[in-house]
């Protein structure tokens, strides 16, 4: 296995008036391809912060994050989110006045990833995958269930054909069955299919199933 | 799911807010329709109009601002002197403003009563009504008054404006030509109504004279012969003209036989300057002490060679305003160039005052309508962060983004301009009546003030005559597709014009940010 994503020497803070919260210390780490990871921490500790760094939705203010080797911020962040990467969020965060399946097309048809094929097709059986009929997959995403609403964001994740995928909390507002259900995707996407998954979580039921845990903690990542 | 289905999909999804912009966009787009049919209306009428009365430009002496002139002076020899040396129309000048490509003809042309020695002129119908002209002379003898017959008209180029605008036909024989006038040949073109009735072809000759019975008498007496004062002319052209008398005007009654154009004799402006010459270098030699003495020779020959003005006929009455103002500067102090264009401008006050309000209610309106749409995408913006910040998490530019509320708006302006054309169109003809009725009723009604001013009035006038009720009765408001393109490009342009600073909000959002506090 070679590393997917490999930080090296992140550092973050937050300046409240003149004082300087650190949140990230050197962060040095490597994800491995195909591996479902998640990190841990307390509250506060700078997860969500660290996911939205690796995910390109913010800059890091020192240190280098590498894609299968190259640096994200030369490829540019805006092509590293719509080519490389797919992030889940807690709150699903699907477009609402598009269906289920507007919302995995509009995903397809922003990468340069395409699949190939009929995108409509593709998207539905995306959808399939994980679990959405195609009646369903046809409603407007707010006429759809949190869990139903979380597999969309599944779905819309991998839409891109990307191989690294990032969730925040993703089972944060689900019920246990559900949360099940979820987990279960994360790991077939990663042992059927080699996707990565870096997931951020309070759930024990989430790190559970994780082939690897992370704790982060005092600014740096360690291995549980 | 690019950005335009995207677009389309909420402009649908989201029918309230949709509704409210449509609507938004719908009354700007009355408002609009209303201020630029009602302005465009009364453009309309005036190119109508304008279109209707004849290209025509005049090179002539400015009198009323000579007049001021030597009113301003001071001293009453300067004003002799001032006096003496009038002002004149200058050949050069006319000839270099002539070679303007717009111009399709021009007069240079002179025109003088003669009495017909040896043909008939044309009756105008009215000879009932003028019998009896008589006078007393200076030793008390009732001498009747022979008035002249004819109106010899003199051009300097054979390409006249009746020959171009078709006034003017020739039904036998030719126009003199330039070879004619550089010669000074003693030609003439005559009316077919006057060949006819005196039985004249070309080929035949007619004799006419500038001095009437009376004066001819009293100069053959000092020893004049009648070869010193009559022009034998050969007939080289029998013409046809469309012009006539009006038998119900209100100066039919009176009129001359010489204002008829039936008994128009067209010369060369070269013959008849040397005639004119000759007779009155014979009157000099009868009557010396008839004229003042240090006139020249030269000066005599230039007064007559120099008509009172040079009229200029232009490719389109569209151009006349454009002509002037280009050509005016090669006009020399106290001469102009003259487009009869100060009566026109005073009847279209009340159109022009309606234009100009219209004009402000647009510009007042799209400005509001600017604010207002920036204003509201501002703020549906604000309601739409989370939307933004997805589509930014997901590697969508913000560039798109921006074409996306572009194409929404934009959807919604057509959709709201759209039935803007239809009701705008019904609304705008009433009001831009309802709007001209209250000009034309209220103390801006045009009234003729020519009896505050000199004017200059001959038979060489060709300027066009229109009433304002005529120009008011081309104003019509109705909505052309022009418009109606027009319409939309200024809706285009308010809405790109209002995206500006939604799409600098939307230029400083950082996606995390937004998704964070959405979590």
């Amino acid at each position: 296995m070679s590393a997917i994503l490999k930080l090296e020497n992140i550092c973050y803070g937050y300046t409240d008036g003149s004082y300087k919260r650190e949140i990230l210390k050197h962060l040095s780490y490597e994800f491995q391809e195909g591996t479902f990871y998640t990190i841990l921490g307390p509250s506060g500790s700078g997860k969500t912060t660290l996911l939205s760094i690796m995910a390109g939705l913010d800059k890091q203010e020192e240190g280098k994050i590498y894609f299968m080797g190259e640096d994200i911020d030369k490829m540019g962040l805006y092509k590293y989110r719509r080519n490389k990467i797919g992030v889940v969020f807690q709150s699903y965060n699907l477009i609402t006045y598009l269906t289920g399946l507007e919302n995995i097309l509009l995903s397809m048809t922003e990468t340069d990833n395409k699949l190939p094929g009929n995108q409509k097709e593709l998207a539905y059986a995306l959808l399939n995958m994980v679990g959405i009929a195609n009646t369903k997959a046809e409603r407007l995403v707010t006429h759809l269930s949190g869990g139903e609403q979380q597999r969309i964001a599944i779905a819309r994740a991998i839409a891109s054909n990307v191989d690294l995928i990032f969730a925040d909390e993703p089972t944060g507002n689900l019920d246990t069955a559900t949360e099940q259900e979820i987990i279960k995707l994360f790991q077939m996407l990663s042992e059927r299919y080699g996707k990565t998954i870096i997931a951020v979580t309070h759930s024990n039921e989430v790190s559970k199933f994780s082939d690897h845990r992370v704790l982060l903690k005092n600014g740096i990542l360690n291995d549980l | 799911m690019n950005f335009l289905q995207r677009a389309f999909n909420y402009v649908i999804r989201k029918p309230t807010k949709s509704l409210l912009l449509a609507v938004t966009f719908f009354v700007i787009g009355n408002l609009v329709i209303l201020g630029l049919g009602i302005s465009q209306a009364a453009d309309n009428a005036k190119i109508l109009t304008r279109k209707k009365m004849r290209a025509i430009v005049s090179y002539e002496v400015d009198y009323n601002k000579y007049w001021n002139y030597i009113e301003s002076l001071e001293d009453s020899d300067a004003q002799d002197a001032a006096y003496k040396n009038y002002p004149k129309i200058d050949k050069e000048t006319a000839l270099n403003i002539a070679k303007d490509e717009r111009v399709r003809a021009f007069n240079y042309m002179t025109n003088n009563t003669v009495y017909g020695l040896d043909i008939e002129h044309n009756p105008l119908g009215n000879e009932d009504n003028r019998n009896g002209n008589t006078y007393t002379d200076e030793n008390g003898n009732e001498v009747e008054y022979k008035e002249p017959s004819f109106m010899v008209y003199a051009n300097l180029f054979p390409n006249m404006i009746e020959l171009e605008e078709g006034t003017f036909e020739i039904k036998d024989g030719r126009w003199y030509s330039q070879e004619d006038i550089d010669s000074a040949k003693r030609v003439v073109c005559i009316t077919e109504e006057v060949a006819d009735l005196n039985s004249l072809r070309v080929g035949d000759t007619i004799t006419i004279s500038q001095i009437s019975p009376a004066q001819k008498k009293d100069l053959i007496d000092a020893g004049l012969s009648e070869d010193d004062v009559n022009l034998e002319l050969e007939i080289i052209g029998i013409y046809s003209t469309k012009e006539d008398v009006d038998p119900n005007s209100d100066n039919f009654k009176w009129m001359s036989p010489y204002e008829s154009p039936k008994n128009r004799l067209m010369i060369p402006l070269t013959t008849y300057a040397e005639y004119a010459f000759e007779v009155s270098v014979a009157q000099r030699k009868a009557h010396p002490d008839w004229f003042s003495s240090g006139t020249d020779e030269e000066q005599i020959r230039s007064e007559l060679e120099t008509p009172s003005k040079v009229v200029y006929l232009l490719d389109d009455p569209l151009n006349v305003d454009a002509f002037v103002d280009e050509n005016q500067s090669k006009c020399a102090e106290y001469t102009r160039l003259n487009a009869n264009n100060d009566a026109f401008k005073k009847m279209a006050r009340p159109l022009d005052t309606m234009s100009f309000f219209a004009s402000i209610v647009v510009w007042i309106v799209v400005l509001n309508a600017v604010v207002i749409i920036s204003l509201v995408t501002a703020l549906t913006l604000k309601t739409r962060e989370f939307e933004i910040g997805v589509l930014l998490s997901i590697g969508v530019s913000k560039l798109k983004i921006v074409a996306q509320l572009f194409v929404e708006l934009i959807v919604l302006a057509f959709i709201g301009f759209g039935f803007a054309s239809i009701s705008g169109s019904l609304m705008a003809g009433r009001v831009g009546e309802l709007v001209l009725d209250y000009q034309t009723t209220s103390d801006q009604k045009y009234e003729s003030d020519d009896e505050d001013s000199y004017v200059w009035t001959s038979s060489t006038d060709y300027f066009t005559t229109v009433t304002q009720d005529q120009l008011l009765s081309e104003y019509h408001v109705s909505v052309s597709p022009l418009l109606i393109v027009e319409i939309f490009l200024l809706g285009t342009g308010v809405v790109l014009i209002a995206i500006v600073i939604p799409s600098f909000m939307i230029m400083r959002l950082n996606p995390k940010q937004i998704l964070l506090e959405q979590n």
